[in-house]
This record gives C-alpha cells, sequence and structure tokens, in this order.
C-alpha cells in the first residue's frame, strides 16, 4: 500500500512538473488519491468527504488571513508610494555606486519579504528597484537575483509563513520564530555575499539601447512624490510587534496596514483607499490562497491513520538519522525542491513534511528546519515560481539564468539551516 | 515596452537635442513623479557637462558582434573585462535610417559607429574616474539637506544624456544620438512586429 501511495505521490509530481495539471489541481487529487488507497471510508471519522475535504480545505485559515492581510499592507505599500520611495531614496543616496545602490534595494526588498511574498513582493521591490539598478550600471541578472535575495532575507519574518508552518506542523508560533531567527543570519551573510561578490565578478554594464523614450503622461501612481519619513517605517511595524513585542501575527498586521494609511492618507479618504487596497489584496493573494486549500486538504490525507500506517515502514527505511548523514543527504536533495518537484513546501513537499511528523520520524521541530530551509531556495532559485519569473522578465532575462546565479548561494543557505536543524533537533 | 507603444511623433527631428534628454529622464525610473523643468535643468546640466568633456580615449577592448537588434541594443560597455560590445546589425540599420530619413548631414558615414565608440568611451571614463563626482556637482541635485549639511544625489539617466552629448560633439554630429536612438527603436519595431512580453503576466499564476 506504502508504495502504491508513493506511486501516485510521483504522478502527482510528475503532473506537476509538466504542467499537465495546476499545483493547486494536482495537490488536490492527489489528496483523495491516497485517502481511497489508504481505505478511508467515503464518511464519518478519518474520511474522504468529510476529514480530507471539509477540514481540510479550512485547515490552514489562519495563514490564509495572514496572507490576504499581508497582501493587503502591500497594496497599500505601493498604492502610497511607500515601496518606491524607498527604492528612490537609495538611488539617490549610493547612485554612483552600483553596489551600494543594489545593497539598498536588497534591503527593501527585505522588508517587504517581511510583508508579502510571491510575485506581488518581488513587484513591489523590482517595479522601481531593477530598473533603477540596471540604470546605475547593475547587470540585470544580478540585478533580478538581487530581489529574489532580498525577499529571501524577509521570508525568515513573514509573519504568514511563521503562521503556515505553525499551522501545517501544529507547532507553537514562538517555536517557529525561534528557529527563523537562527535561519535569518544564514539568509542574510548569503544575500549581502551574492550582490557584493557578483556585482565584483560582473561589474557594471552600461548599454546603448533602443528602448525608446515617450512623451506619455506618467500614471497616477507614477506621479506618487515621496512619502514622508515616517511613513517609510510601515514595513517594520508588524516585525517589531510580532518579533520584539511578540504579539500575535494578525494583529500585527492589521497594526502595519493601518500605520500605513494614517501616515499616508488623509483622514477624508481614508475609507475609500482602505476598502480600495483591501479588495486589491483579495485579487494579489487568490493564487495562495487556492494553494493554501489545496494544502490543508493534502495534508489532512497523508495524517490518515490508513496513510500513515503505510508509509511509516517505507520513511523509515529510507530517511537518515544521524545527524552528518540528515545533513549531507538533504542538502544533496536541495534540487528536488525546484521546477514544482517533491521538496517543495508549497506542493508536495508539505505532504511529504505531513507524513515524516505523523509517523514520528523526525521531531516536528526537526521536520520545520527541513522545510524552512527548503523554502528559502524554492523563494530564490526556482525558475518555476512567480516571484522568478516575473523578476528575470521584467530585468529581461531567463529565470534559468537567475537559477543558475543563486542557486549556489541558497543550496548554502539550506545548508545552514540544515546543519542547525541536525545540531539542535536530532 | 516598444516603440509601437510610444507618442513618437511622425518627424521625430521636429523635436529638439534637450526635448529628447528630457523624455530619457523622464523614462528613467525614480522620476516619474518629477517635475519637467527639473528634469530640463538637469538634462540641460548632463548635456552641457557631456559637450565640455575633454577628448576621452576608448581603452576597452572592442568586440563587434550581430544580435543587437534582437536584444534592443545598438553597443554595451562591461567593466569586468573592460569592453565595449558594438553590435553590427543594429549600426548597418542605424545607417539606412539615416539615409532613409535624409539625415545624412547629420550623421555622416560611419559616424554611428564612431559615436557609439565615444559613448561607451564616456561610460568607462565615468566608472573609472573622478568625473563621475563632477557630474553630479553639476547637476546640483541634493538627496539630502540638513542645515548646511547636503548630501549631493545621483540623478539616475543623467550619465546616459551627458554620453550621448559628448559623443554628438567629439563626432561632430549635426544632433544628438539620442534623436538617432528614437527613429531606430521605431524601426526596428516595425521591422520585428513582436508584441513586447507582458512582465507581469505570469505574476498571478500560483505561487
Amino acid at each position: 500500500m506504502g508504495v502504491v501511495i508513493l506511486l501516485v505521490m510521483a504522478a502527482g509530481v510528475a503532473a506537476m512538473l509538466t504542467r499537465k495539471l495546476p499545483t493547486a489541481f494536482a495537490l488536490v487529487l492527489l489528496a483523495l488519491a491516497i485517502a481511497l488507497v489508504s481505505g478511508a471510508p467515503l464518511t464519518g471519522e478519518n474520511s474522504v468527504l468529510d476529514t480530507v475535504l471539509q477540514e481540510g480545505a479550512g485547515a490552514l485559515a489562519a495563514t490564509m488571513v495572514a496572507i490576504v492581510l499581508g497582501s493587503w499592507l502591500g497594496r497599500l505599500l505601493d498604492e502610497t508610494g511607500i515601496a518606491g520611495t524607498l527604492v528612490r531614496k537609495i538611488v539617490e543616496f549610493g547612485g554612483d555606486r552600483p553596489t551600494v545602490v543594489a545593497l539598498g534595494v536588497l534591503a527593501v526588498s527585505a522588508l517587504v519579504g517581511t510583508v508579502t511574498g510571491s510575485a506581488p513582493a518581488a513587484m513591489l521591490a523590482g517595479i522601481i528597484g531593477i530598473p533603477a539598478m540596471v540604470a546605475v550600471g547593475v547587470p540585470k541578472v544580478t540585478a533580478a537575483g538581487t530581489v529574489l535575495m532580498g525577499i529571501a532575507v524577509g521570508v525568515p519574518f513573514e509573519l504568514p509563513v511563521w503562521q503556515f508552518f505553525s499551522t501545517a506542523l501544529d507547532l507553537p508560533v514562538g517555536t517557529v520564530r525561534g528557529f527563523m531567527v537562527k535561519l535569518f543570519p544564514f539568509a542574510l551573510v548569503a544575500a549581502v555575499a551574492y550582490v557584493v561578490i557578483e556585482n565584483r565578478r560582473r561589474g557594471t554594464e552600461h548599454a546603448w539601447s533602443l528602448k525608446p523614450v515617450t512623451a506619455r503622461p506618467a500614471s497616477r501612481r507614477e506621479r506618487l512624490g515621496d512619502t514622508p519619513w515616517y511613513a517609510l517605517l510601515a514595513p517594520v511595524v508588524p516585525l517589531v510587534l510580532a518579533l520584539g513585542l511578540e504579539v500575535a501575527i494578525i494583529p500585527s498586521l492589521l497594526a502595519g496596514v493601518l500605520y500605513a494609511l494614517v501616515t499616508t492618507t488623509r483622514p477624508g479618504e481614508m475609507n475609500k483607499r482602505l476598502l480600495r487596497t483591501l479588495y486589491g489584496g483579495f485579487e494579489v493573494a487568490a493564487p495562495p490562497l487556492a494553494l493554501f486549500i489545496a494544502i490543508g486538504i493534502l495534508l489532512a490525507a497523508v495524517k490518515l491513520p490508513g496513510a500513515v500506517e503505510a508509509l511509516e515502514p517505507l520513511m523509515k527505511a529510507v530517511s537518515p538519522h544521524h545527524p552528518v548523514l540528515f545533513v549531507a543527504v538533504f542538502t544533496l536533495l536541495v534540487p528536488l525542491c525546484l521546477y514544482r518537484g517533491p521538496l517543495n513546501v508549497f506542493g508536495l513537499g508539505a505532504g511529504i513534511a505531513g507524513v515524516l511528523i505523523a509517523t514520528g520520524i523526525y521531531p516536528a521541530v526537526a521536520v520545520l528546519g527541513m522545510a524552512t530551509s527548503y523554502n528559502q531556495v524554492f523563494g530564490v532559485a526556482d525558475p518555476t515560481s512567480t516571484q522568478t519569473v516575473w523578476s528575470a522578465q521584467y530585468a529581461g532575462v531567463g529565470p534559468q539564468q537567475v537559477m543558475v546565479r543563486t542557486l549556489p548561494y541558497v543550496w548554502a543557505v539550506a545548508c545552514g539551516g540544515l546543519c542547525v536543524t541536525a545540531a539542535l533537533y536530532l | 515596452m516598444t516603440a509601437a507603444h510610444t507618442n513618437a511623433p511622425a518627424d521625430p527631428a521636429a523635436v529638439d537635442d534637450i526635448e529628447w534628454a528630457v523624455r530619457l529622464l523622464a523614462a528613467t525610473p525614480t522620476h516619474e513623479h518629477r517635475d519637467p523643468e527639473l528634469l530640463r535643468r538637469w538634462a540641460r546640466a548632463a548635456d552641457a557637462f557631456g559637450a565640455a568633456l575633454p577628448p576621452v580615449e576608448c581603452t576597452a577592448r572592442i568586440v563587434e558582434r550581430d544580435g543587437g537588434l534582437e536584444r534592443g541594443l545598438l553597443a554595451r560597455y562591461t567593466s569586468r573585462p573592460p569592453t565595449v560590445e558594438l553590435y553590427a546589425d543594429t549600426v548597418a540599420l542605424a545607417e539606412e535610417v539615416v539615409d532613409a530619413r535624409g539625415w545624412r548631414a547629420w550623421f555622416p558615414p560611419g559616424s554611428v559607429r564612431a559615436a557609439a565608440l565615444a559613448h561607451e568611451a564616456v561610460h568607462a571614463h565615468l566608472h573609472h574616474g573622478r568625473a563621475r563626482a563632477a557630474l553630479k556637482h553639476a547637476l546640483g541635485h541634493s538627496a539630502l539637506r540638513l542645515g548646511r549639511l547636503r548630501v549631493p544625489g545621483h540623478v539616475a539617466g543623467a550619465e546616459e544624456v551627458a554620453a550621448h552629448a559628448y559623443a554628438r560633439t567629439v563626432c561632430g554630429l549635426g544632433r544628438s544620438p539620442l534623436l538617432l536612438t528614437a527613429a531606430l527603436a521605431a524601426e526596428a519595431d516595425a521591422r520585428s512586429h513582436r508584441p513586447a512580453p507582458s512582465p507581469a503576466r505570469d505574476a498571478r499564476r500560483e505561487n
């Protein structure tokens, strides 16, 4: 039975890799197949309809609310010009030193990455940041990679991600926060190293390009002036509250939304702007919401008693327990989280994490370490992830070029995270 | 964005060189909200700075290759190793455009290649030399003022305007290469007929 479940999972991965099915649909079908193969009844306790579909779909509800609030704040940062002002100031201060500008954009991307993820995060920092870096001589691949590496620096402090791992792995938020704080230095060092090394290696580039110049009127968003300096602190507000004062995630994000609003908006316009950006936030959040519904369903399926019983002996046989072996094996397996591979934590990887915990092979906190380490790779180097595709296309290069350039750095981050996991939790 | 989406005038020569420089600055990220008069002042200052630069020798390795039209480039300078890439297909098309538009008096035969080399030589000069600080000084933009303390601000795109002005001066061109760039972009776009990929097209796929 366990082998059949693994074959079903392999078929699901193949469907995702070949893009026959969108990830969210593939995960739901996978969950249904696993539940049926495990012998789950159609209704009642531990059943296909009541447990897998009904309970699973809403299992990550807290994460979904956090995603919506993060997207709402992201929309506000965009609409009020906070993100644009941050990048403009960086270019004005450091524009004749491309490495300084790139480090500044990296910092802005990291801030944005703490608020929201995926393509919207890349767009917030990259719409002005990427062409601004290119304009001061940063090569295009380096510029696209800088935004992605920056977002990855923020990911350990992205509150919706804390909520996701807390709910999905059934761990207290404090435990997730504790590990993320340990993972952050690896992400930061790798990102700074990327900017400094790649700018030194590749130098600067200036092109006489055929990009036409126009007399078109600027859009409303483009006409936005600089926001006041205190409004620029908006992305930090949720972080200070959640990390520094240990306030719960949803109130922290709401505080960020309110701060961004009151520091940039006249009282008479607040209602309209709040509603407009909230609805815009839902639009941005739609793809991850669909994915989190599917992941919740998959997690419910792999936790069914029949599935756990079938998978336990197989997983135990192949899972390394010696700390050195653990680090070596899972570091070598890093590429399996690329191209929607089986270790992608926002895909089948979430199911595998669920199996590892449900079967008791590793403590939940060790699985957290593994999953978050892989998340650092997926978020930057996966040529199928939306932020990578968007950043590369916007810079005018291929996602694969960005993957090749950034992979060594994020692989090292994953290795660092796995070392911490093995040292502390195995 | 491609030329097909622009409001390029029917006769680009009707737009003066400083206005082309203003448009270049306005299209450069970080200037979206700037007052057009401020951009005009910066365009004039950068143009004057480039035109007044003493002759700069191009010490970088020069490589000629094709593929410029596909990449939307006429020339490119890279600092490691110092190299100027000249895209022969784009240069050839530029010469055709000059003939077709009747601009030969402004851009003599072979002047496009010479202008490209001069343009990239200035980038190399500004990259390695102190001229970069001088350009910043000439523009007079402040990133921060605290009482008597003033931090000069970088103006993105000004270096490009200066490089074009330098190329115009040392190559004895009748008009700025920015004019030629505008006409060339329109011609290249008309020949390719390729819609520009929307960078945001994939932004809403799954996570």
